[in-house]
C-alpha cells in the first residue's frame, strides 16, 4: 500500500513538471539562453555578442551563454540555429554575411544550407560602412584617379579580400560594377590576411571596416579614399562617400544583428526585442562598443527586417554580377 | 641600446607587480595543462580563456593569454614522449624519437631535453623579439604568396629525408595528406570540394583531429591489439637526467631549432607546425648517424621542441610590431587588446610601452617558471608509465575525444579523429609512417592557395616565382636539394664510366 502511495506521488510530480513545460513561454525565460556566434572568438561578431549577452542577463534574469560555432564562413553556426528548436533559448548573432550564403548557393544551383527566411530578426546592433583603403605609396589621390587608372589598365589593379564572395569581396565588386572598371581579385582566408597582403605591398587596395584600419591610418601606413556609407563616418569626416561621388547604390555595411529561428512564438520574440532594446541602450554595452571603435546602430525587429531586406537585395545584385568563377 | 634596457626595466617593473606575476604564472600553468591534454591545443586554450580576460586590465590579460600560448609548447611534448600521443599539433615530430627513447627507458632524458630546449629557445626568441621586432616584421610582410609557395615547395622536398623507412611509402603518405588537405571550400572560387553536403567539412579537415587520430587513437588501438603487452622499461630515478653524451648531442640541434623556428615563426601562417618538420629534417640531414633517427635520437626531440617554442614567439613579431593578425592565435590576442579600446597598429610599441615591455619581461619570467615547473614534473610524468594500460588508456581516449570536441564543439571533428585513428592503425600495421600525412594536411591548403594567389597576382605568368628574389632563392634551394639527392646516382654513373675504362684497360693489357 505504501509503495502505491509513493508511485502516485512520483506520477503526480512528473505530471506537474510536464504541466510546467507546457506553459513554459508564459514566463519565458526559465532557463539559460544560448547565443550562437558562427565565428571564432575574437572576431567582430564575438566581440559584439559578449557585451550584449552580459547586458541581457540582468534584464532577462537568466544567464546568456555565448557559444562559438564557427566553420565554413559562418555557415555551420547559422545552419545550426536555422534548425534549432524555436523556443527562444537558441539565438544567433550574425553579421551581414548571413545574406550571402543563400545567394551563393542559388548561384551554384546547390541545395541551400539555410534560407534568410529561416530567421526572425530581433535587433540590429551596429552597422559600419566599409572604407576603401590603399597603400600609402599608391599614386591615387582620389577615387577619380583610381577609376581613371583602372580604366587605363583594366584588370591590373589588385585588391585583396576576406575570401571569395566574402563581405570585402562583395563590397569591392559593387563599386567596380558601378564605376565600370575591372579589378584583379586576390582572395585570402580572412580579414587579417587581407590586411597583411595590402601592408606587404602584394595588392594595391582593399575594402575594410573603419575600426580595423584606424590604427594603420593613424600610423600613416595606409590611406583611405572613400566610404561605402549613406553618410560620412563620424570618425573620418574628410572621407567622401561613394554616393556623394556619384556612384549610385554603392552602399555596403558590415553589420551585426540578433536573430531567432523563424518559428519562435511571437510572445517570446516580443520579450526578446524589448530586452535587447534595453540592453543595447545600456551604459555597459555602449562602453564596450566605444572601446571597439564601433558606434551602436540600433534598429528594432520590424525596422531591422526592412533594413535587412534592402541590404540583402543589394548584396544579391552584386553577387549575381560577380557570377561564378570558372 | 640604453633605451631598450630602460624600457626593459619598465617592463620588469610592470611584470613583477603581484597581479601580473600571478597572471604569468597562471598562464604558464594553464598552458602546460592545455599542452599536456591531447586535442586541446594553444588556440583552443586561449579562445576559451579570452572572455575571462575581459575583466582584467589589458596588460594582465595579454600576459595571461601569451603564457597559455607558449606554455602549451612546453606541455605538448609530454604525452608525445610518454605515449606517442601529440599533446598538440606542433608536437607530432616529437612523437617519433621521443617515444622511441621512452621505450628504451630514456623517457626522463627526453622530457628533460625537451623542457631545456624549450627554455633556451623561448628565452633567445624573446631577445630576438625585443631587439628585432620592427625590422623583422617588415621583412615578414614582404613574404607574399609566391614566397610561400616556393618555401613550401622546398619544404616538401626536404621531407624526402624526413623519416626513416621507405622513401616511396613516405611520398605516398605525403600525397595522401595533401589529398585530405584539399577537402573544403575552395577559397579561390567558392566551390565546396569533397564535402558531400556537410557544412562542417567546408573548412576542411582540421590538423588537430588528424594528428590526435593518427597518433593517439592509433597507438591505443595497436596496443590493445597486441597479444602480449609491450614491456616498457620502467625508468630508475638516476635515469631521469640526460647523460653527458646526450646533452652534448642535443646542444647544437637546440640552437639550430631555435633559429629556424624563430624565422619560420615570423612568416605568417601555421608556421609552428611546419617549423618542427623542417628542423627535424635538417637535423636528420646534418646528422652523422641519420639511421638513428626514428629509433630514439635525442636530436629528434631537441630540434623540433626548440623550434616550436621559438616559432610560437616569432609569430608574435608581426602582431606586436605592426598590429597585423597573421594567424588565428595572434588574432585572438589582438582581440584581447581591442576589447580594452587598444587597437594595436604600427605605433603599438611606442604608444603602449607598458603593455609591450611588460609582456616581454613576463615572457622572460614565464619561460624560467616553465623550466622550473617542467623539470620536477619530469619525475612525476615518467611515473605515468607505471599506471596499468587498462586504466590509463581509456582515460586518454576520453581526453582525446573531449579535447577534439571542445576545439570547435563539433561532432564531425570527433568522427574525423575516429576514422583517422583506424586508418592510422592499419597504416602502422603495414609499416607506413603517419607523420607525413599530418604535414600534408597542414601544407595542402597553404601551398595550393599561395600558388593560385601568386598566379592571380601575375595574371597567370609562372615567371613570378623566379622574378621575386626570395622566392627564387627558395626554388634554387629546392633544386640544389634534388641534385644532392641525386648525387649518389650521378657519382655511381661516373664510377661506372671509370670502371668500364679500367676494365677496358685491363683487357687491353
Amino acid at each position: 500500500m505504501i509503495k502505491w502511495r509513493w508511485l502516485w506521488a512520483i506520477l503526480l510530480g512528473i505530471g506537474g513538471l510536464v504541466g510546467n513545460f507546457g506553459i513554459a513561454f508564459a514566463d519565458y525565460p526559465t532557463r539559460p539562453i544560448t547565443m550562437v556566434v558562427p565565428f571564432p572568438p575574437g572576431g567582430v561578431a564575438d566581440l559584439t555578442a559578449r557585451p550584449l549577452a552580459a547586458a541581457l542577463e540582468p534584464i532577462l534574469k537568466q544567464p546568456v551563454a555565448v557559444v562559438n560555432k564557427s566553420g565554413a564562413g559562418g555557415a555551420v553556426g547559422m545552419q545550426f540555429v536555422a534548425v534549432a528548436k524555436p523556443d527562444g533559448y537558441t539565438l544567433l548573432l550574425a553579421l551581414s554575411s548571413i545574406s550571402v550564403m543563400p545567394e551563393v548557393d542559388k548561384l551554384f544551383g546547390r541545395p541551400q544550407t539555410y534560407k534568410r527566411e529561416d530567421f526572425v530578426p530581433i535587433a540590429l546592433l551596429n552597422a559600419d560602412p566599409t572604407v576603401l583603403a590603399i597603400r600609402k605609396e599608391a599614386p591615387w589621390k582620389s577615387v577619380a584617379d583610381f577609376v581613371a587608372d583602372a580604366k587605363k589598365r583594366p584588370g591590373e589593379i589588385k585588391y585583396s579580400s576576406s575570401g571569395m564572395y566574402g563581405t570585402l569581396h562583395v563590397a569591392m565588386e559593387m563599386f567596380a560594377h558601378a564605376a565600370g572598371i575591372k579589378l584583379r581579385h586576390i582572395p585570402t582566408q580572412g580579414g587579417g590576411p587581407a590586411l597583411t597582403a595590402l601592408l606587404g605591398g602584394h595588392v594595391d587596395a582593399f575594402a575594410v571596416g573603419p575600426s580595423v584600419i584606424a590604427s594603420q591610418l593613424k600610423a600613416g601606413t595606409v590611406r583611405v579614399l572613400a566610404c561605402w556609407g549613406a553618410k560620412r563616418l563620424a570618425s573620418m569626416p574628410d572621407i567622401p562617400t561613394f554616393i556623394e561621388l556619384g556612384y549610385k547604390d554603392v552602399e555596403f555595411y558590415i553589420w551585426a544583428g540578433l536573430f531567432a529561428p523563424k518559428a519562435t512564438p511571437p510572445e517570446i520574440v516580443k520579450i526578446l526585442r524589448e530586452a535587447t532594446k534595453k540592453a543595447a541602450h545600456s551604459a555597459e554595452f555602449k562602453n564596450a562598443m566605444d572601446k571597439l571603435n564601433t558606434p551602436i546602430y540600433y534598429l528594432d525587429g520590424p525596422d531591422f527586417q526592412k533594413f535587412w531586406d534592402e541590404d540583402a537585395a543589394r548584396l544579391a545584385r552584386a553577387i549575381r554580377n560577380i557570377g561564378k568563377v570558372e | 641600446m640604453t633605451e631598450t634596457f630602460q624600457n626593459l626595466w619598465l617592463g620588469f617593473a610592470t611584470a613583477l607587480t603581484p597581479a601580473n606575476l600571478f597572471y604569468a604564472l597562471m598562464g604558464c600553468l594553464i598552458g602546460t595543462m592545455v599542452g599536456v591534454l591531447p586535442g586541446v591545443g594553444p588556440l583552443a586554450g586561449i579562445s576559451l580563456l579570452l572572455p575571462t580576460t575581459f575583466g582584467l586590465d589589458p596588460t594582465g590579460g595579454l600576459i595571461l593569454l601569451c603564457g597559455v600560448y607558449y606554455g602549451a609548447m612546453y606541455g605538448g611534448s609530454t604525452t608525445s614522449i610518454l605515449m606517442r600521443i601529440p599533446g598538440e599539433a606542433a608536437s607530432v615530430m616529437t612523437c617519433i624519437d621521443g617515444y622511441a627513447m621512452a621505450q628504451k627507458g630514456r623517457a626522463g632524458p627526453a622530457l628533460f631535453i625537451s623542457a631545456f630546449g624549450s627554455y633556451i629557445a623561448g628565452t633567445l626568441s624573446v631577445i630576438g623579439l625585443m631587439f628585432l621586432a620592427p625590422p623583422l616584421a617588415r621583412f615578414a610582410l614582404g613574404f607574399g604568396p609566391p614566397e610561400y609557395f616556393s618555401l613550401l615547395a622546398m619544404g616538401l622536398i626536404v621531407l624526402g629525408y624526413m623519416t626513416g623507412g621507405s622513401m616511396v611509402k613516405n611520398l605516398a603518405m605525403i600525397a595522401l595528406g595533401l589529398l585530405c588537405g584539399m577537402i573544403g571550400i575552395d577559397h579561390m572560387s567558392g566551390y565546396f570540394r569533397f564535402s558531400y553536403g556537410v557544412a562542417a567539412l567546408g573548412d576542411g579537415i582540421g590538423v588537430v583531429p588528424v594528428a590526435v587520430g593518427l597518433f593517439g587513437i592509433a597507438e591505443i588501438l595497436s596496443t590493445a591489439g597486441q597479444e602480449k603487452r609491450p614491456e616498457v622499461i620502467k625508468p630508475k630515478l638516476r635515469d631521469l637526467l640526460p647523460s653527458r653524451e646526450e646533452f652534448r648531442d642535443a646542444l647544437k640541434p637546440i640552437g639550430r631549432g631555435t633559429i629556424l623556428g624563430f624565422f619560420i615563426g615570423i612568416i605568417p601562417g601555421s608556421a609552428h607546425i611546419i617549423s618542427t618538420f623542417v628542423s627535424y629534417a635538417v637535423e636528420r640531414r646534418l646528422s652523422k648517424h641519420p639511421e638513428k633517427f626514428g629509433r630514439g635520437a635525442i636530436e629528434g626531440v631537441a630540434a623540433p621542441e626548440s623550434a616550436n617554442n621559438a616559432a610560437s614567439e616569432g609569430a608574435l613579431v608581426p602582431m606586436l610590431a605592426l598590429g597585423v593578425p597573421t594567424g588565428p592565435i595572434p588574432a585572438v590576442l589582438l582581440a584581447a587588446l581591442m576589447v580594452h579600446g587598444i587597437n594595436p597598429g604600427p605605433l603599438f610599441i611606442k604608444e603602449q610601452p607598458v603593455i609591450f615591455w611588460g609582456l616581454i619581461a613576463s615572457m622572460y619570467i614565464g619561460n624560467f617558471v616553465l623550466l622550473l615547473l617542467n623539470l620536477p614534473l619530469v619525475g612525476l610524468f615518467v611515473n605515468f608509465l607505471r599506471i596499468p594500460y587498462k586504466i590509463l588508456y581509456p582515460m586518454i581516449l576520453m581526453f582525446c575525444m573531449v579535447g577534439v570536441y571542445a576545439v570547435n564543439t563539433s561532432y564531425v571533428d570527433v568522427a574525423i579523429m575516429s576514422v583517422m585513428g583506424m586508418l592510422g592503425y592499419l597504416l602502422r600495421k603495414f609499416d607506413y609512417e603517419t607523420a607525413p600525412i599530418v604535414l600534408g594536411v597542414v601544407i595542402a591548403p597553404i601551398i595550393e592557395m599561395s600558388f593560385r594567389q601568386a598566379l592571380a597576382m601575375s595574371g597567370g605568368k609562372y615567371s613570378i616565382f623566379i622574378q621575386r628574389p626570395i622566392s627564387a632563392l627558395f626554388l634554387a634551394g629546392a633544386f640544389l636539394m634534388i641534385i644532392l639527392a641525386l648525387r649518389p646516382l650521378i657519382k655511381k654513373g661516373i664510377d661506372w664510366g671509370w670502371r668500364s675504362q679500367l676494365t677496358k684497360a685491363e683487357k687491353g693489357d
